[in-house]
C-alpha cells in the first residue's frame, strides 16, 4: 500500500467518524434545546389558563390556533400527574395526524377538577432537525471530496522530492558514472536524506573505484613475475638433456603458467571494459569480423570434428574492432569448449541478432549463474571469465546477451 | 645482431641476454632510464628491446629521443600493460613492434629477427638455412631451389623455427605464436602436432633433411 493511500484512508476514516459523532451530539443538543423551548411555550400557556381561571372562575374559551391545541375535560376524582409527553395527535387544521409535544395538567374551577391537555405541534422542529441532518451529510461528502483532492495534490507535491530521490536511487549503478544529485527542497527531512544518500553513493563509488584499481594494479604487477617465470622456463629447457618424465613436468608448469597468464589477462580486460577505457570506435562489419573469427577457429573445429553451419548477413555497426573480436572469440571458444565430439555449431547473423548455437550436454545451463565471474563447469579448462567478459562487452555497447536452450542446442543470442 | 635490452626486472633481463647471446648475438643490457639514454646516444643497435615502465623515466621518452635524433635502430616495446592506447602511442612514436608481457623468448627472438630483417639496408628478404630458402616478401619457400607449397600456418612455423634454430621451443610458445592470444584454446596441442607432421612430410618429400626434432615431449627443436 502506498503511503498516500494509507494516509488517505486514515484521514478519511477519522474525519467521517468525527463528523458522525459531531452530528449525533449536534442532533441531541438541538433537540433538547428545541424541546425545552416548546415546553416553555406550553408552561406559558398553562399559566395563562391558570391566570384566567383565577380571575374569571371559569374555563377560558378555546380558540383554534395553528399549532396549539387545548383540551379540557372533567377529571372526576382521579389524580392528574403533571407531565410533558410526546404524542401523535389529530391536527384539526391540517387534517392529518402529526407529532406534537403535550403538557398534561389540571385546574380547579369552582370546586370541579378539570384535566388540561395542551398540545403543540413539533413538525417544524422536526423539519429543522432534518435540515440540520442534511446539511451535516452534505458537509461530510464535501469534506471527503476536498480531502481527497488536497491529499492528491498537496501530499503528492510534498512527497515529490522523495519520489525523485527514489528514482535516482533506482537508476544508481556502480559501473555507470552518473551521481545522485542534490534535490531542490526546503523540507528538512528530505534534505537530510538527500545529503546522506549523496554522500553514501559517493563513498560507495570511491570504494568501488579503489577496489577496481587495486585489482587492475594487482593483475599488472603479477604480469612481471609471470614473465620472469616464463622466460626462466624458456631458458631452462635449453640447458641440457631431460628425461621424458622431466619433460612432462616442465610441460605441466608451462601449462599452468599459461593458464595464469590468460586468467590475468581476462581480469585486466574485464576491468578495462568495465571502466570504458577502450574507446577506439569505428565502423566495422560484423560479418567480416565473424568470418575472420570462424576462419581462425577452422582448425579447431576440424580437430574436434565439429560441423559449422553459418549463415551470415551483411551487418555493420560502430564498435571497437578489438573488443568485437574478443566478444566473438569468447562466444566461439565457449561453443567449442562445451561441445561434444562430432557435434554442430550454428552461427547466424542478421539485422537483429547474432546467434551462436552449439550441441553439448543435454541439460539447459543455469541462466542465473553462467554469466557470473569464475562460474564454470567442473571439467572446463577455461578461466571462468569468458562469458562474463562477453556480457560486459554487450552491456557496454548497449547490446543484450541471452542464453536459452532449445531443441537440444545451447543458444547464445547477441541482440543488436 | 647487436641488441640492447632495456628492462628493470633482473630475471627477465638476464634470460633475454642469455637466450640471444647463446645464439651468437651481441646483447647489452641496462636496467634504468639514465643508463639507457647514455647508451642510445653513443651506440647504434640493430634492435632495442624496450620496457615502458622504467626506474627514472618512461621508455616511450627513450623512443622519442631515438626518433628525434633520427637514429635508425629498430625498437620492440615490451610492456606489462596491454592497454590499447599504450600500444597505439608506441606505434605513433615509431616503435616497430609491441610485445605484451609475459612472452616466450622464442617469440621475442622471432619478432626481433623480423624487425632487423625489415631494417636491413641491403633489402635482402631472403632467409637461407642450408638447402632451405625463405622469401619473406613473397612468403614462398624453396628447397634445393625448388618451390614447395606450404599453408600459411606451416610457413609461419618454419619461419619461427629458423628464427629460433638450435633452441628448444615449447609447445606453448608454438601454440601462442600460431593462434595469438585472442583465442583461449592455446592449451590444445593436437593441432600443433598435425601441423608439424605435415610440414615435416612436405620438406622431406622435397628432399630436405629432417631438421625438426621432438624434445622430451614438451616441445620441438630445429637444428642440424
Amino acid at each position: 500500500m502506498k503511503l498516500l493511500d494509507k494516509y488517505n484512508r486514515i484521514s478519511l476514516i477519522t474525519t467521517i467518524l468525527v463528523i458522525i459523532i459531531t452530528g449525533v451530539v449536534y442532533y441531541f443538543t438541538i433537540s433538547y434545546i428545541l424541546t425545552a423551548q416548546v415546553d416553555k411555550d406550553l408552561v406559558v400557556e398553562e399559566n395563562e389558563i391558570f391566570d384566567y381561571v383565577k380571575v374569571n372562575q371559569k374555563l377560558p374559551q378555546i380558540f383554534k390556533s395553528d399549532d396549539l391545541k387545548i383540551i379540557f375535560k372533567p377529571a372526576g376524582n382521579e389524580t392528574v400527574q403533571r407531565q410533558f409527553i410526546n404524542l401523535n395527535y389529530w391536527n384539526d387544521k391540517d387534517h392529518d395526524r402529526e407529532s406534537g409535544r403535550s403538557l398534561i395538567s389540571s385546574v380547579l374551577v369552582n370546586g370541579t377538577k378539570y384535566h388540561i391537555t395542551i398540545i403543540q405541534s413539533t413538525v417544524e422542529t422536526e423539519d429543522l432537525i432534518q435540515l440540520i441532518f442534511l446539511i451535516t451529510l452534505g458537509i461530510i461528502l464535501m469534506l471527503i471530496v476536498v480531502l481527497i483532492i488536497i491529499n492528491r495534490l498537496v501530499i503528492r507535491n510534498l512527497w515529490l522530492p522523495f519520489y525523485n530521490m527514489l528514482a535516482q536511487i533506482k537508476l544508481f549503478n556502480l559501473t555507470d558514472h552518473n551521481t545522485i544529485s542534490g534535490l531542490q527542497t526546503n523540507i528538512e527531512e528530505f534534505k537530510d536524506m538527500n545529503e546522506e544518500i549523496s554522500a553514501m553513493s559517493t563513498r560507495v563509488r570511491r570504494d568501488y573505484e579503489e577496489l577496481k584499481s587495486f585489482i587492475e594494479n594487482a593483475a599488472h604487477e603479477l604480469m612481471t613475475p609471470i614473465a620472469v617465470m616464463n622466460s626462466k622456463l624458456d631458458t631452462l629447457i635449453q640447458t641440457s638433456n631431460f628425461s621424458e618424465k622431466q619433460g612432462e613436468l616442465i610441460n605441466d608448469v608451462y601449462n599452468t603458467v599459461g593458464k595464469l597468464t590468460r586468467l590475468n589477462k581476462a581480469m585486466l580486460l574485464l576491468t578495462k571494459i568495465e571502466n570504458k577505457l577502450i574507446n577506439d570506435q569505428e565502423q566495422v562489419s560484423i560479418k567480416t569480423a565473424t568470418e575472420d573469427a570462424l576462419s581462425q577457429f577452422q582448425e579447431i573445429f576440424a580437430g574436434k570434428e565439429l560441423k559449422l553451419h553459418s549463415q551470415l548477413g551483411d551487418v555493420q555497426t560502430s564498435a571497437s574492432k578489438a573488443v568485437l573480436d574478443i566478444l566473438l572469440n569468447n562466444l566461439l571458444t565457449n561453443a567449442v569448449r562445451h561441445n561434444i565430439p562430432d557435434g554442430d555449431i550454428y552461427v547466424t547473423l542478421n539485422e537483429k541478432e547474432l546467434i551462436i548455437k552449439n550441441t553439448g550436454k543435454p541439460d539447459p545451463l543455469d541462466t542465473q549463474q553462467i554469466f557470473q565471474r569464475f562460474h564454470k563447469a567442473p571439467e572446463s579448462e577455461g578461466s571462468g571469465l569468458g562469458l562474463t567478459l562477453a556480457r560486459q562487452i554487450c552491456e557496454n555497447y548497449g547490446l543484450t546477451l541471452t542464453y536459452s536452450y532449445a531443441q537440444n542446442l545451447h543458444v547464445f543470442t547477441v541482440g543488436f | 645482431m647487436k641488441l640492447l635490452v632495456v628492462e628493470d626486472e633482473a630475471g627477465l633481463r638476464e634470460s633475454i641476454r642469455e637466450y640471444f647471446a647463446e645464439a651468437g648475438d651481441v646483447c647489452e643490457t641496462v636496467k634504468d632510464y639514465p643508463s639507457a639514454l647514455q647508451k642510445i646516444n653513443v651506440y647504434r643497435y640493430d634492435c632495442i628491446i624496450l620496457d615502458i615502465t622504467l626506474p627514472g623515466g618512461n621508455g616511450l621518452d627513450l623512443l622519442l629521443t631515438l626518433k628525434q635524433n633520427r637514429f635508425p635502430d629498430g625498437v620492440l616495446i615490451v610492456s606489462a600493460k596491454n592497454a590499447l592506447d599504450d600500444r597505439l602511442r608506441g606505434f605513433d612514436l615509431g616503435a616497430d613492434d609491441y610485445l605484451t608481457k609475459p612472452f616466450h623468448l622464442s617469440e621475442l627472438r622471432a619478432r626481433v629477427m623480423a624487425i632487423v630483417r625489415r631494417k636491413s639496408f641491403d633489402g635482402n628478404q631472403l632467409i637461407v638455412f642450408r638447402e632451405i630458402q625463405l622469401d619473406v616478401l613473397a612468403k614462398s619457400v624453396l628447397i634445393h631451389n625448388v618451390p614447395i607449397k606450404l599453408t600459411k600456418r606451416e610457413y609461419g612455423l618454419l619461419l619461427y623455427f629458423i628464427a629460433n634454430k638450435g633452441k628448444v621451443i615449447s609447445k606453448n610458445a608454438l601454440a601462442e605464436h600460431l593462434w595469438g592470444d585472442g583465442i583461449d584454446m592455446a592449451d590444445n596441442f593436437d593441432f600443433i602436432y598435425s601441423h608439424i607432421k605435415n610440414l615435416r612430410k612436405k620438406m622431406i618429400d622435397a628432399g630436405c633433411k629432417d631438421y625438426i626434432y621432438s624434445a622430451y615431449g614438451m616441445g620441438y627443436k630445429f637444428s642440424d
